[in-house]
């Protein structure tokens, strides 16, 4: 729809453009004396119709090179060589033109075309590059400012975007039934277990800084954010127990690694409440982060069936899934599959 | 002072504690036992008959409303949940209170004395359905007729109508619906409801204050009229 409506106004614009000045050389003429309706409508016509022609094949030109994706810096020298290009071009079909007028309509006045050039030559192709220039400038103009608009328009989308995934990550962490849950267990262990209530504390305070104070800086360590991990699982095992165990495989090497923040723990999240709280008889959390042809796979594996139309495992996941997006530009990936009896997600990320 | 039995429902030690704790305030109550899932407790509740359980909603398996689905004879139930605003809902049971973790104690006591009084009162006995979604709780003196259908039992109150996952030998044998009349194989009728008795020959038409007409035969007219006559 927009590329059809563009292109009538691409059309609507070249002809009135070329008309407007062919026409200003008819009213020069009829100025001018010795005025010919017959030859200034011949020489309306042909001007309209060749200078769309010159200008439409550079347009088709542009458009298969796609300049009109290019930034300004790789734009303007092309259009610096352009504007003489198309002004000689101009300059041969006007000088061709006028010349074939002469020879077919005034007969009485034949000057040799090589005088004629001579005289007229330099102001046809000064007047060439003048409207050449003009023609190029309204075009790009045009292109650029459709794209600068858009650009702005995904910008801004990205950034809402950014700004919800915030938003619903700050939700996620405050996972209410996470946070009532381990506020009982506290309120439990006050009485039956001081030292383990205190630990309770500091373990839901530096989630809580980490979810909703943790500012702008989005990425951080993976040695930090196992941290969190640890955190997380720690105080899950207040609530769960012995239900609840985990393994811990990361090389040493890579605590230096650059990892959006909270995203292990979204993974590890979504393992305990869709996996282990779900049986009985709980279950083992797998975590392990590995380094391979320039990308990071961190994977948390959990016993229990993963179903796909399991609507609730979303939110935290899916907020993870467009971070992602977001902070790499779609070279990162987040996957969800079931690998026997055991469900296996993996965010696989460039390394920076 | 009655003695108030008590189950506690919680997959969470933690929290079973806490609950315990807070009863300590009570001497009437007694906590016959605890379950960390909704299998467990059936069993507990089934041989054990407490007067009142706290149950958590969200659990491993089977939720603590799946549970009560299960449950012919109803305790008292008091619900206890971190945050389960959407099955507390799907309720359309005033009569069942719940309690948010951690729970206050002032919030506790008033939920207590409400329980104590209901069962230390008459406290009709009742029956916990999901029907297309939603939660009710159904008083059995309000059921005029049930219906046997496959493995389900359907319960009509007034024009209302829920399935109710049990068999009539099962309601028969439960005390709570003394009440009802086992007429034949697939039918048992709240005898609070006859409007009139027609016989016929040997055998006995009942209808009932809502409308319908139940037919007896001999020997369950005979068995009626004994019953009657007691």
């Amino acid at each position: 729809m927009e590329n059809k409506s563009f292109i009538s106004l691409y059309w609507k614009c070249q002809l009135t453009g070329w008309t407007v000045a062919s026409l200003y050389w008819t009213v020069q003429g009829w100025t001018g004396g010795r005025f010919r309706w017959d030859l200034a409508l011949v020489q309306l016509v042909s001007d309209v119709m060749m200078y769309i022609l010159i200008t439409h094949l550079y347009r088709t030109f542009a458009l298969k090179n796609r300049w009109q994706d290019l930034s300004l810096n790789d734009l303007w020298w092309r259009i610096l060589v352009a504007i003489p290009v198309m002004g000689a071009f101009y300059t041969a079909v006007t000088l061709g033109k006028l010349h074939l007028i002469r020879v077919l309509f005034l007969t009485n006045n034949p000057q040799r075309f090589a005088d004629f050039f001579e005289l007229n030559g330099l102001s046809i192709f000064m007047a060439g590059i003048r409207l050449m220039a003009i023609w190029l400038l309204a075009y790009h103009l045009y292109h650029y400012a459709k794209r600068e608009i858009r650009i702005s328009g995904e910008n801004a989308r990205l950034e809402l975007g950014f700004k919800q995934a915030q938003l619903d990550n700050l939700f996620a962490q405050l996972n209410p039934h996470f946070l009532f849950n381990s506020l009982n267990i506290i309120k439990s262990l006050i009485y039956t277990n001081p030292g383990s209530a205190g630990r309770g504390i500091d373990l839901l305070s530096e989630l809580l800084r980490s979810g909703l104070y943790s500012g702008t800086s989005m990425p951080i360590s993976l040695k930090e954010e196992m941290e969190l991990v640890k955190d997380y699982l720690e105080l899950e095992q207040l609530r769960m127990e012995e239900r609840l165990s985990y393994h811990l495989d990361v090389d040493v090497s890579l605590s230096g690694r650059i990892v959006p923040r909270l995203s292990v723990q979204a993974l590890v999240e979504n393992a305990v409440k869709h996996g282990v709280a779900l049986r009985k008889e709980g279950g083992k959390i797998d975590i392990s982060v590995l380094e391979k042809e320039g990308f990071l796979y961190l994977r948390v594996t959990n016993p229990g069936r993963f179903e796909r139309d399991n609507s609730p495992a979303g939110i935290g996941l899916r907020n993870l899934r467009e971070r992602l997006v977001i902070s790499y530009q779609g070279q990162a990936a987040l996957s969800l599959v079931q690998e026997g009896e055991k469900v296996c997600a993996e965010i696989k990320i460039p390394i920076q | 002072m009655k003695t108030i039995k008590v189950v506690i429902i919680d997959d969470e030690r933690g929290a079973r504690l806490e609950l315990l704790r807070m009863l300590n305030g009570y001497p009437q109550v007694t906590v016959l036992g605890e379950a960390a899932d909704a299998d467990e407790a059936e069993l507990m509740i089934r041989s054990l008959r407490p007067d009142l359980i706290f149950l958590d909603i969200q659990m491993p398996g089977r939720s603590g409303l799946d549970l009560l689905e299960t449950l012919d004879h109803l305790p008292h139930v008091i619900f206890v949940t971190a945050f389960d605003q959407y099955a507390i809902r799907a309720f359309e049971v005033s009569a069942m209170d719940y309690l948010m973790k951690p729970v206050r104690e002032e919030r506790f006591a008033k939920a207590m004395s409400q329980a104590i009084e209901r069962i230390g009162g008459h406290d009709e006995p009742s029956v916990f359905v999901k029907d297309r979604g939603r939660y009710h709780l159904i008083k059995w003196k309000d059921i005029q007729l049930i219906e046997s259908v496959e493995n389900y039992a359907r319960l009509w109150f007034g024009k209302n109508q829920v399935l109710f996952k049990t068999s009539l030998n099962k309601l028969e044998e439960n005390p709570d619906c003394r009440m009802f009349f086992r007429a034949g194989r697939g039918q048992m009728f709240n005898m609070d409801f006859i409007k009139s008795i027609l016989k016929e020959d040997n055998a006995m038409t009942v209808e009932l204050t809502t409308g319908e007409l139940i037919r007896l035969s001999e020997r369950q007219a005979t068995k009626f009229k004994n019953l009657r006559r007691q």
